[in-house]
């Protein structure tokens, strides 16, 4: 009985891990997306503050970080 | 340590949940230590668990690992085979698919680093050893406002919670992979990998910020992603034993918070508090995992 419960977690196991493996780009590839949006914009948005220049650093940090988080998306999908 | 809010004339949830999930003040810190060069090295709750694990760690890993290497027979036994089993996990299935044959054993080392101390740093947050302190201390102990024992209670015990911590953290991953990509390739070579080769000049000129923007925002999203999930779990669940103190002063009674709190809270509360052990090794997983991904990339370029 033990011994097939140690199958069954080990079996569970390891398509777990196999599904984390192979998601491993997609998930990457997603959070660059909502990280450089957050990042760029965060830079423009602090740009803003310093040069008073309210709102247009921080509207071209939030388009770079689309442009840049989309890029790494069709990295991901094209790369095979 | 829930039980602070309901002394004071109003609740505040968002005051005590913040007050709770965040480091302690650089204005009260456990321990002094002087500025250099403007930085100042007083030690608050975060850098201590994080000395804390550090040291735990170093202490464990090397003396069970020395008490394996000097015992005759090769099977681990105990703590040292779970530590072996880990081990094993991580290269086999996380660094050598990714890294490759050539560079596995170049870079375990870190990536177990990562995992390990990760994973010890989130488990800490889970285990109340400072509430239950505050409780002692409350009841039992009556200690000075300005002791140690009480500087410690103050913000919480999750030092990966904390966004400086994380994008240290992912500040390594950072330089780790233009180790890598040096190691590999040479360091020219490197750089010259970051964009693929082979196209028109004036694609290079959008291509190259591009690319390089996209290195920094790697990083960006570890750090993100490793604070702001080790924060959200604790955050729930104070937001969750809130509801305590929100309905006792709702309805003037003790009864009516103490009941809310067993029917609802409490529930919902071992229910968050179990998703939690899973995500502290998910978290710890996937930032391992993704150090060797990046790492990976930089070392089998595909362009």
């Amino acid at each position: 009985m033990s011994g097939q419960r140690d199958h069954f977690l080990a079996k569970s196991l390891e398509s777990l891990q196999e599904n984390i493996r192979r998601s491993g780009p997609a998930a990457t590839a997603s959070y660059t997306l909502v990280g450089a949006v957050l990042f760029l914009g965060g830079i423009g948005y602090l740009l803003d503050q310093w040069l008073m220049t309210s709102p247009w650093f921080l509207l071209g940090g939030l388009l770079l970080g689309m442009v840049v988080g989309f890029y790494e998306i069709a990295k991901a999908v094209w790369k095979r | 340590m829930p039980d602070e809010g309901s002394e004071s004339v109003g609740f505040n949830p968002g005051e005590v949940i913040i007050e709770h999930v965040s480091n302690s003040s650089i204005d009260h810190p456990i321990f002094e230590l002087p500025t250099v060069l403007g930085i100042n090295f007083s030690v608050t709750k975060h850098v201590l668990m994080l000395w804390i694990v550090a040291v735990l760690l170093f202490v464990l890993i090397t003396w069970s690992t020395r008490k394996y290497l000097k015992q005759d027979r090769p099977i681990p036994t105990g703590f040292m085979n779970a530590l072996e089993a880990v081990v094993q996990f991580i290269r086999d299935s996380i660094v050598l698919p990714n890294v490759g044959k050539k560079f596995v054993n170049t870079w375990t080392p870190l990536i177990l680093t990562f995992f390990f101390f990760i994973v010890t740093a989130n488990a800490f947050g889970l285990i109340p050893m400072f509430e239950v302190l505050g409780v002692v201390d409350r009841f039992i102990l009556h200690t000075d406002p300005e002791s140690i024992l009480n500087r410690v209670l103050h913000g919480g015990a999750t030092a990966t919670g904390n966004y400086n911590v994380t994008a240290a953290l992912a500040l390594i991953t950072f330089l780790a992979i233009i180790v890598a990509g040096t190691k590999a390739h040479g360091f020219i070579q490197h750089w010259k990998n970051v964009v693929p080769s082979g196209l028109a000049w004036p694609v290079y000129i959008m291509l190259i910020p591009i690319e390089l923007m996209g290195m920094l925002v790697k990083p960006f999203a570890l750090t993100m992603r490793l604070a702001a999930n080790m924060m959200g779990g604790h955050i729930a669940i104070l937001a969750i034993l809130s509801f305590v103190f929100i309905f006792s002063e709702m309805f003037q009674s003790v009864l009516a918070g103490v009941g809310v709190g067993l029917v609802v809270s409490l529930p919902l509360v071992v229910g968050v508090s179990a998703l939690e052990i899973i995500i502290v090794l998910v978290q710890a997983y996937v930032f391992t995992l993704l150090t060797a991904v990046f790492i990976g990339m930089a070392i089998n370029v595909h362009h």
